[in-house]
């Protein structure tokens, strides 16, 4: 425990002096600040009776219940795409500098299993993310909440979606980080892997597009084995704007990538000389 | 029952292979070695010879192709047999934004130090090794030198029965390297068996007990220090020596150096020097000077790498210690 205690306590350690957490920590508050100064909605009798933003005013009123929900479906657009992109920039680097010569020797020379090693890092780099989820879901929650009245509970599924889609990819960083040691790679490969999710993810209507049929058995085993960034920020969406979803599909093939991914990157560390 | 050696390494063998071509290095070629509890062991050789990867070996840090390594009679693979072992490593990158208390409560707390421990023992490392009024500031702005004593201080905080060092004086000046010493002499005198990587030969000799000098993945020479350098001789220089007569002397010195008609024989025993006189002046030849010789640890070092890495002719040269 002391020991596990003590490399998550590393991995925040280094996060701060890189200021990923406070890059991070920063753009919340702003986002939060936004919401509490900016954003200025009246609410009457249950509709909106204004909303104004920057001082202007929009003359649009709606169903407050409804803008508020629509406010929370873009604050977690929000994380899946922009904050997913800068957490993993962010944090694409903790892997490879372990594994830097003259530090990695001095980690593996203590009483730990590799696993133990490599674990921790990937469970102090979780909990950075985590930390700045909470704060910003929570945040803006808790302000929209007092300033509206309306307290959506559906709105915090975006810290366990954001943070289950943030593992996912993490264990491809960590993968790509054990193999090749390179930041950039890393970088390059799980942004990628976020960009092709919403492409794939048109399955249906490519699979009619397309004329041959490896093509199109190619494009189904790209969809099913890849992570569903899209689809699982799409599951999120409908939860906060009281629609129905598709299943939970997206769910437990993007888990099975993340372990499967996250295996490989414990079975390649454990198998490496330094 | 205690394990009677603190390193046990049998047939050891660590090959690169490159993942395209067929060439490989053997970087560890087979090593058995074993060093015994309580003892200070240099680990010589040139660049290139295997040493760090041995010691890597040591702890698990690069996965051997054959062999195997024990420390205290434990498998260096199972994470339980490095608990007694304190490592500095050459090179060392320690991360930048640790304090140097902050460095030192981290690697013991990896140890398994406990945090009440830590806290009373912090203090006392960093006076140990001279950074007591260092302990708060970012180890980005220490010098070489304080990084080694604080490394060392890393190494030594859980108490470890073994003590690997990889160039500890590395970048150490005079004084901080007598202290250094001083502090390794007091861990020897209580137990502590120190394994040191090492270039400098003058103090390895000056240090350790036993040797074993690696040469292309092999041990070429290995024994107890004062065995090694007890390679005294006379050293005889004659002038006006009969070729036939230079013949004979030369099977019977353990080394010669002919120059401008003056011959040096370097014998191993008084006796073999007092026969050669008789013989020389039997045939008139003119005796120059005779002294008495030592040799020193970089003179084995070189007779030993400079035979290609074949065992030396040192009178107590083992291929193994037992």
């Amino acid at each position: 425990m002391t020991a596990t205690l003590a490399l998550l306590r590393d991995t925040f350690r280094e996060a701060i002096a890189r200021k990923i957490f406070w890059g991070l920590f920063g753009l919340s508050t702003l986002m939060i600040l936004f919401f509490l100064f900016v954003m200025k909605i009246d609410i009457v009798a249950g509709a909106t009776a204004s909303i104004s933003l920057f001082g202007f005013r929009n003359p649009h009123a709606q169903d407050a219940g409804r803008l508020v929900r629509g406010v929370f479906a873009g604050v977690a657009t929000f994380l899946y795409s922009f904050g997913m992109f800068l957490a993993v920039f962010a944090s694409a680097g903790l892997t490879p500098s372990v594994l830097e010569p003259g530090r990695i020797e001095l980690l593996l020379s203590k009483p730990l299993s590799r696993w133990h090693i490599l674990l921790g890092r990937y469970a102090g780099n979780l909990l950075v993310v985590l930390c700045n989820t909470v704060y910003l879901v929570l945040g803006v929650w808790l302000i929209l909440g007092w300033k509206t009245g309306i307290w959506s509970a559906a709105f915090l599924l975006a810290i366990p979606t954001t943070t289950f889609i943030f593992a996912v990819l993490l264990a491809a960083v960590v993968l790509v980080g054990v193999l090749w040691d390179s930041t950039a790679l890393s970088i390059m490969i799980t942004v990628g892997l976020m960009i092709v999710s919403p492409i794939l993810a048109q399955k249906d209507t490519m699979v009619k597009l397309l004329s041959s049929e490896w093509s199109r058995q190619l494009w189904l085993a790209l969809y099913y084995v890849l992570p569903k960034v899209h689809d699982l920020g799409h599951i999120t969406l409908s939860a906060i704007m009281d629609r129905t979803f598709d299943g939970w599909m997206p769910v437990w093939t993007s888990a099975l990538f993340g372990a499967a991914a996250l295996g490989s990157a414990l079975y390649v560390f454990s198998r490496r000389s330094f | 029952m205690p394990a009677d050696y603190a390193i046990e390494t049998s047939n050891l063998r660590k090959i690169y292979r490159s993942r395209w071509r067929r060439r490989e290095v053997r970087a560890v070629d087979g090593i058995t070695l074993r060093v015994a509890r309580g003892t200070t062991f240099g680990l010589l050789g040139p660049n290139g010879a295997g040493k760090t990867t041995f010691v890597k070996l040591l702890l698990s840090a690069v996965i051997p192709t054959e062999g195997e390594a024990r420390v205290f009679g434990r498998d260096v693979h199972e994470p339980e047999a490095r608990r007694p072992v304190g490592y500095l490593p050459e090179n060392h990158r320690f991360p930048t934004y640790f304090t140097g208390a902050g460095m030192l409560d981290f690697y013991a707390a990896l140890s398994g130090t406990s945090p009440a421990d830590r806290k009373r023992l912090i203090p006392r490392m960093l006076d140990l090794v001279g950074l007591d009024r260092w302990g708060a500031v970012r180890i980005g702005k220490y010098s070489k030198g304080m990084l080694q004593r604080l490394g060392l201080a890393q190494a030594i905080i859980h108490s470890p029965s073994l003590l690997i060092l990889d160039e500890p004086t590395d970048g150490v000046d005079p004084m901080g390297r007598r202290h250094i010493r001083e502090i390794l002499g007091k861990l020897e005198e209580k137990g502590v068996t120190i394994f040191i990587n090492s270039h400098l030969l003058a103090e390895v000799e000056l240090f350790c007990g036993e040797v074993a000098i690696l040469h292309k993945g092999r041990v070429a020479l290995s024994g107890k220090v004062r065995e090694l350098i007890a390679g005294k001789g006379y050293r005889l220089t004659a002038a006006q020596v009969p070729e036939a007569l230079e013949t004979v002397l030369r099977e019977r010195a353990s080394a010669v150096a002919a120059r401008d008609g003056v011959v040096d024989f370097q014998f191993a025993t008084r006796d073999e020097a007092n026969e050669a006189i008789d013989l020389l002046r039997r045939e008139s030849c003119a005796i120059e000077s005779l002294a008495p010789t030592s040799s020193t640890l970089e003179d084995v070092f070189v007779r030993t790498i400079g035979n290609g890495g074949a065992v030396a002719a040192a009178p107590a040269a083992r291929e193994v210690t037992a």
